[in-house]
């Protein structure tokens, strides 16, 4: 045993080492290490992003289900052709040109001359029919469905892809122009679909992109080079860095601290005030998104569509635009969002009380009945909207039991059918309505007209006739009627269209969101 | 017993509640409702596609195997493979463990510093006004969610006074002291809150033991009675609760984690919670329960050093 006054030395010497410890940082450093400025005129250009969640799937367009992972995908991996801007229209991408046989069926596509993957290596039509086969039958492939009109894709030559048909297809451009048909070299397409492919070996891109990824650990930023190689011309920035923020408000105040240059996901409310600050813009973009309420047709009353009516025209849309997403989106008036073929002509269901108690007095409703409403926890906006619902809804005599649950709980009720209704929200993948309307309104399998259970077996012919119709103005008359059918079915409770919303600094130009929520750094400079 | 003996029945002991830590949290990860399979797949997936995926994972095994699994190959040094990222747990989780670690003990060290100025400063102060402004403003610090306080000092010190970095990590090891101060700060506010209150009090009750009177009365001065007389006895107790808090640190830092984006366990915890990613939230838990055990070993051991009287039994 040591003697009682030795101890004193070690509990001074304890405490003066914390001391030293605690202010060492606080006093030293922060004169030391001021926050590197974003870009000096000499040295490399670095676009500081934060965002909003990281991705998990693998960098393999046809493999990825998630929007942080998409959002690098068509930086690094181009696609035949390209949604515009807007997200309505096609333009080309990798392929310059192309033409289709009088039936529909065969389709040819010219590559553009001297396109390099980021590595230098060529592409060839091999590495476009490599890829586009894995897209549409590889084991992995999240997408596989979209490609299901093709019959064969061959590489006629080192430039030109043939793609046949085994029946006329429209929106096969669109569905080409999408990121899950991102163009891999083939070997690389090939090896990710193997049993045992290492996932994080996708981290490591190589595409034609304007940038590319020297590979990624989870929880370190996504550092994106810029494609000396790329085909629309080296892009301005050297490297973009993208750091994982999960809370918004910390991502926003990275922003203002000068510590990001852009930030994704700016809650809408702080889209005002950041406008009216110096240094920092934030802008809401106009994307194919639509806000609504899933509700379960099968359980009685909402077996009723008069129910259904009644509850759509008691919702003030209004003033959840107001509240809830602080006036930055608009009143959704098609089962559609504002992409191609969206029927701008329709009502939707302006808010109509006395409509509302008149329909619902009419339908097997009339005594009033509970419903629960399933939120998926950490959703805000959703969580608002479901208040705002339960007193609304409560005119009618229907008695609204919000149920607060976990995503994977939420999700697993609405794929069972354990479910009355739900908030939720769609993004089209890709600029032709033939995603939404295959997803959200045809029923008899899963996913059940987006879990409604709704099935309308003349609504599902005509969705099947759509995608076969050539002539783009039968088409558009086609998506017309089928909106309308939905619409008065109501199988959802429409609210909004949502946009996209992000902020930057001042020094950063040329950031846009495309019209299905992509954002591409090819055009982004900083400016110093 | 010596202390020897002492630390290698308390290892032992460690294996039983390992055990039923173990049993806890594999259980309720199961009883989480919620298909990891349909996480993984999306929205899109079949059926089928999803009961392929269960098979492939394991996750249609019965139970007990799944349970033997987890832990024997934990015990191997094998934590499985992540459902989620289809990479080894290990690769996921070690690397953040030193990013949590640094945080809590950073916390602990601004903790202890804390305490120690405040609660003297209260004890012997005690009625008046510093001893009330003390007590009234950490009584704030400790009711306050730390979500919201961490905001509240990103505002005053990183944006106003740009004195630290709003969030993140940094990269050099230089960088990482001058990041994690904040989110460091946050922890140790809360934690010293609990700590003076305790401290404080145990100053004053020790200041009028006979032994302190007696050492007045031999002449030493104030400030020697107090730091050598005063204060060890008087830490006993504070230095307790201060292990204990080690838990309340690893819970308190998920938060923390994620509003200042640290890479840590606490923010790779939340992600793999919400999409069931099984194998990576019983190892983030079980790792995290070796800490705590660990930390309150240590600690137990030191009031041998703070006081001789202590024996171990």
């Amino acid at each position: 045993m040591l003697a009682r006054n030795m101890r004193s030395p070690v509990i001074l010497a304890a405490v003066a080492a914390l001391l030293i410890g605690a202010c060492a940082p606080s006093g030293t450093q922060s004169a030391t290490t001021q926050p590197q400025p974003t870009a000096t005129s000499t040295g490399p250009k670095v676009l500081k992003m934060a965002r909003n969640a990281e991705p998990f799937s693998p960098f393999v367009p046809w493999q990825i289900d998630d929007n942080p992972a998409l959002f690098i995908s068509v930086n690094v991996y181009d696609t035949l052709l390209r949604t515009t801007k807007d997200g309505v229209g096609v333009e080309p991408g990798l392929a310059s040109k192309w033409e289709s046989s009088a039936d529909g069926l065969t389709w040819t596509f010219t590559l553009r001359d001297g396109i390099k993957f980021s590595d230098g290596s060529a592409l060839k039509a091999s590495d476009v029919k490599g890829s586009l086969d894995m897209a549409r039958g590889g084991e992995k492939s999240a997408w596989k469905d979209n490609y299901k009109a093709i019959k064969e894709i061959t590489a006629v030559d080192d430039k030109t892809v043939k793609i046949v048909l085994s029946q006329p297809y429209a929106p096969l451009l669109s569905v080409l122009a999408m990121f899950s048909g991102g163009i891999l070299p083939a070997d690389m397409a090939k090896a990710t679909d193997a049993k045992d492919y290492d996932n994080t070996m996708a981290w490591k891109t190589k595409g034609t992109g304007a940038y590319y990824s020297e590979g990624w650990k989870k929880g370190d930023p996504i550092i994106l080079k810029r494609n000396t190689n790329y085909w629309k011309g080296t892009p301005a920035v050297d490297e973009v860095r993208i750091e994982y923020i999960p809370d918004d408000n910390t991502r926003v105040l990275k922003l203002q601290g000068g510590e990001s240059d852009l930030v994704d996901f700016v809650p809408f409310s702080q889209i005002a005030a950041l406008n009216g600050q110096s240094g920092v813009k934030a802008q809401t973009f106009t994307i194919q998104q639509s806000a609504f309420v899933i509700l379960n047709t099968s359980k009685p009353p909402l077996d009723d569509a008069k129910v259904r009516q009644a509850l759509n025209y008691a919702t003030d849309k209004d003033a959840i635009i107001k509240t809830v997403y602080f006036g930055q989106a608009k009143f959704m008036n098609s089962p559609i969002p504002q992409g191609t073929y969206w029927d701008k002509s329709l009502p939707g269901y302006p808010y109509d009380i006395e409509k509302a108690k008149k329909l619902m007095s009419e339908s097997s409703g009339k005594a009033g009945f509970k419903m629960d409403m399933q939120v998926r926890s950490g959703n805000t906006n959703f969580a608002n909207t479901a208040v705002i619902l339960k007193e609304a809804w409560a005119k009618l005599g229907v008695t609204v039991d919000i149920q607060t649950l976990d995503t994977a709980v939420v999700r697993t009720n609405y794929r069972a059918g354990n479910f009355m209704s739900t908030p939720s929200a769609w993004t089209n993948d890709m600029n032709d309505p033939t995603e939404i309307v295959n997803y959200a309104m045809r029923g008899g399998a899963s996913p059940f007209s987006y879990w409604t259970r709704y099935n309308n077996p003349d609504l599902n012919d005509k969705i099947t006739k759509a995608d076969l119709e050539q002539d783009a103005k039968k088409r558009e008359a086609q998506y017309s009627e089928i909106q309308k059918i939905y619409l008065d079915a109501a199988p959802l409770v429409f609210i909004a269209y949502l946009g996209a919303t992000a902020g930057w600094r001042n020094n950063v130009d040329g950031f846009f969101i495309d019209g299905l929520s992509y954002y591409r750094f090819e055009d982004v400079k900083i400016n110093k | 017993m010596g202390r020897a003996a002492y630390i290698r029945k308390r290892l032992l002991l460690m294996v039983f509640v390992l055990f039923g830590v173990t049993v806890v949290i594999f259980g309720m990860v199961r009883i989480l409702p919620g298909d990891p399979a349909f996480l993984i797949l999306g929205d899109r997936a079949t059926d089928q596609k999803a009961a392929e995926l269960r098979e492939q994972l394991g996750l249609n095994r019965p139970v007990l195997e799944q349970y033997w699994m987890f832990v024997s190959g934990f015990a191997r040094g094998d934590m499985g493979q992540s459902l989620l990222y289809r990479q080894p747990v290990g690769d996921l989780v070690l690397r953040r463990v030193p990013v949590s670690l640094a945080l809590a003990a950073y916390a602990m060290g601004l903790a202890a510093l804390i305490t120690l100025t405040f609660g003297i400063l209260a004890a012997v102060n005690k009625g008046r006004w510093p001893d009330q402004l003390i007590r009234v403003g950490f009584l704030f610090a400790l009711t306050t969610p730390n979500f919201w306080f961490g905001i509240l000092l990103i505002l005053l010190l990183g944006l106003t006074l740009r004195w630290f970095p709003v969030a993140g990590f940094g990269e050099t090891a230089a960088q990482h002291v001058w990041y994690l101060f904040l989110p460091a700060l946050t922890l140790a506010l809360q934690l010293s809150a609990v700590l003076i209150r305790n401290l404080r009090g145990q100053i004053i009750l020790t200041m009028r033991s006979d032994y302190v009177r007696t050492a007045h009365a031999k002449g030493l001065s104030g400030s020697l009675v107090l730091l050598r007389h005063v204060l060890r006895n008087a830490l006993l107790s504070t230095l307790t609760i201060f292990g204990l808090q080690f838990g309340f640190l690893v819970g308190g830092a998920i938060v923390v984690e994620t509003v200042f984006a640290l890479p840590g366990t606490g923010q790779l915890l939340i992600q793999s919670i919400t999409a069931r990613d099984y194998p990576v939230v019983q190892a983030i838990t079980v790792i995290s329960a070796v800490l705590v055990i660990v930390v309150n070993l240590v600690v137990d051991l030191s009031y041998s050093f703070l006081d001789p009287r202590v024996t171990y039994e």
